[in-house]
């Protein structure tokens, strides 16, 4: 829409998002201050933003031997990491294809952190983190396919069925968790795939698939029928027509969809409480810090919250450029 | 779309849901009808629609259910309209917009139970909103009946927020140019646009973010359980976290299963108007 040109309204808008801003962040920001407390610091009466940091509670909550024992292993993982972000940046440079590049710097990493906990003793929060990393990458990749498709259908299929459709999703989602909690367990135990990855990924994908096809049905119904009449015109089928014409224009939807996935599946806690027994996720590994009278305890729990934070605010910080740029471009002007 | 295409296209999604929904869906309904703790786990006891006519007569979940629609009422609107102002503010401008961004998500990114848990922190003794305002309105927080079940509605604010204003800024990048173009050249204000080509574009996401955020404000549970400590003096229990007592400190599973079928049903009535909107939409020639 129209863009205000007046300074005086200009400033109001920088101040008032500025504020938001504060307001959005500042509770985080006091717990990655708690991370890095002493017990006594965190447990002060009036609140103290001045304190001389430790890292005593990283390293409790991560290893298993000293921080000094750790130290050459980190040194290498940094280097490791930044050789791969250097790989990344000049990929145009290599005689190889882009995509190549990428995916071979991710499956590099992803060897490194398996194989970490063969190497260095880590602590049970890392066994967590991986975990996490498994379910919600499949979560997130089922889940986006098969609601894109369904999303897609229901936007062009202008019948009453795609009503019941979006009812029964509807009456699904609105169940309670409390409800999920034993049918979940039985059907666990019952299949023989309690406390496995696929199992959780294919409840968080049932459980979030009426949001999936909720959120991209209303995003499809955007863009005109007129886009994809004219690929079919051209020869193309409703497949081929939806996968080369309707997805490209698509992408900052499902981007956007996609973060929202990702959100549920990795901040689950109850579905993966009832359905693991040691592969526990990030979340579940927090909830055994939520309670207890230890002084020390604040402090930890700030420590694996702002663990459990960080990753997921990496990767949304990471595709939210690509959000933005999709947005931008006005890919979807029709 | 022919019939054929369009369960190709519904066919893997819909299954997935039926496998594996279902089963917790009849489970509901078949249990509701039924005595059931954790000592007759083995061998329930039919006792037909009685568990509905508990549940309706017992004043606590009148009490949860008034709690939950004050709730709702507050905290649903209040998001919308902040996010839409804030998403309009943010189409305002270009520098910085991925940082406010960024920054907005952090308390929606957050793993429900730390962000409330943190959310707590903040207006505990010792934590800095409890320290400013005491120094600023000379304002003792204390944890009581009044200010629990508000910090109970901020929090939802607070985390919930930034999914409208992302969703619908996402929705203001896609407004059709052409419109706006015409409406430019016709003299239209800002808010002439605002009303009469963005809302009308942003109608179906506003559907959408309101039916989200009513169901997800009648199902609150984590941000009560972690800000009341589980203490029933603060007379904040949401109609979910009085279910959840049900089934776990009173052990009546059956009245628990009766209760979320209740809750389904319940959601469904707030949702008429969002469903008759839908299937208008779903229906029409385009």
């Amino acid at each position: 829409m129209t863009r205000t040109n007046q300074p005086l309204a200009r400033l109001f808008i920088y101040i008032a998002l500025a504020l938001f801003t504060v307001y959005n962040v500042l509770p985080f920001a006091w717990t990655i201050m708690n991370s890095v407390k002493l017990p006594k610091d965190a447990n002060a009466r009036i609140p103290r933003f001045v304190f001389s940091p430790t890292g005593e509670n990283y390293s409790e909550l991560w290893l298993n031997i000293t921080p000094d024992a750790f130290a050459p292993y980190g040194l290498a993982l940094i280097l490791i990491f930044c050789l791969l972000v250097v790989i990344c940046l000049s990929a145009n440079r290599i005689p190889a294809p882009n995509s190549a590049v990428y995916i071979g710097c991710i499956f590099a990493g992803v060897i490194v952190a398996l194989a970490l906990p063969e190497v260095v003793n880590t602590a049970e929060f890392y066994d967590y983190l991986i975990n996490s990393v498994i379910v919600t990458v499949g979560t997130l990749c089922v889940s986006l396919s098969i609601g894109a498709l369904a999303g897609y259908g229901l936007a062009r299929y202008r019948h009453v069925v795609s009503v019941y459709i979006l009812v029964i999703a509807l009456a699904f989602r609105s169940l309670p968790g409390l409800a999920l909690v034993l049918p979940f367990y039985y059907l666990g135990q019952l299949s023989g795939l309690y406390d496995t990855h696929i199992l959780l990924i294919f409840c968080l994908v049932a459980v979030n698939q009426p949001f999936t096809i909720w959120m991209l049905r209303s995003f499809f119904m955007e863009i005109p029928r007129e886009i994809e009449e004219a690929a079919m015109i051209d020869g193309a089928g409703r497949l081929k027509s939806f996968i080369s014409v309707i997805v490209p224009i698509m992408w900052p939807g499902i981007i956007t969809t996609g973060l929202f996935t990702l959100l549920l599946a990795y901040n689950d806690f109850l579905l993966a409480r009832i359905l693991t027994q040691i592969n526990w996720t990030l979340p579940v590994g927090i909830a055994q810090f939520t309670g207890g009278e230890d002084p020390g305890h604040v402090t930890l729990a700030a420590a694996g919250s702002v663990s459990v934070t960080l990753p997921i605010l990496v990767v949304i910080i990471f595709f939210q450029k690509y959000l933005i740029r999709g947005l931008a471009s006005g890919a979807v002007k029709g | 779309m022919t019939r054929g295409t369009f369960s190709l296209f519904v066919g893997p999604s819909v299954f997935i849901m039926l496998a594996l929904m279902t089963l917790p869906l009849l489970a509901s309904v078949v249990l509701g009808l039924h005595f059931i703790t954790f000592r007759n786990l083995d061998e329930p006891l039919w006792i037909g629609f009685q568990n509905y006519q508990e549940v309706l007569g017992d004043p606590e979940f009148w009490d949860s259910l008034e709690f939950t629609l004050i709730f709702i009422a507050i905290a649903v609107p209040a998001r919308i309209v902040l996010g839409l102002l804030f998403a309009l503010l943010l189409d305002q401008i270009t520098r910085f917009r991925g940082v406010f961004i960024a920054a907005a998500l952090v308390p929606f990114v957050m793993t429900p139970v730390v962000g409330t848990l943190i959310f707590r922190d903040m207006f505990d003794r010792g934590g800095p909103y409890w320290y400013w305002m005491q120094q600023l309105f000379d304002y003792r927080l204390f944890m009581n009946s009044t200010t629990v079940p508000l910090l109970i509605i901020f929090h939802s604010i607070w985390t919930a927020t930034p999914f409208a204003m992302i969703v619908l800024f996402a929705g203001l990048q896609t407004l059709p140019q052409e419109s706006l173009e015409a409406a430019r050249v016709d003299g239209a204000t800002w808010l002439r646009q605002l009303w009469h080509v963005a809302m009308p574009h942003l109608r179906s996401l506003f559907i959408f973010i309101g039916l989200i955020s009513i169901m997800d404000a009648y199902r609150v549970f984590d941000s009560v359980f972690v800000l009341t400590q589980q203490n029933p003096i603060y007379d904040a229990e949401t109609i979910m976290y009085y279910n959840f007592q049900v089934a776990l400190s009173f052990g009546r599973l059956g009245k628990a299963n009766a209760m979320s079928v209740l809750t389904v049903l319940g959601i469904f009535v707030v949702l008429i108007p969002f469903l008759v909107m839908t299937y208008r939409e779903q229906t029409e020639e385009a």
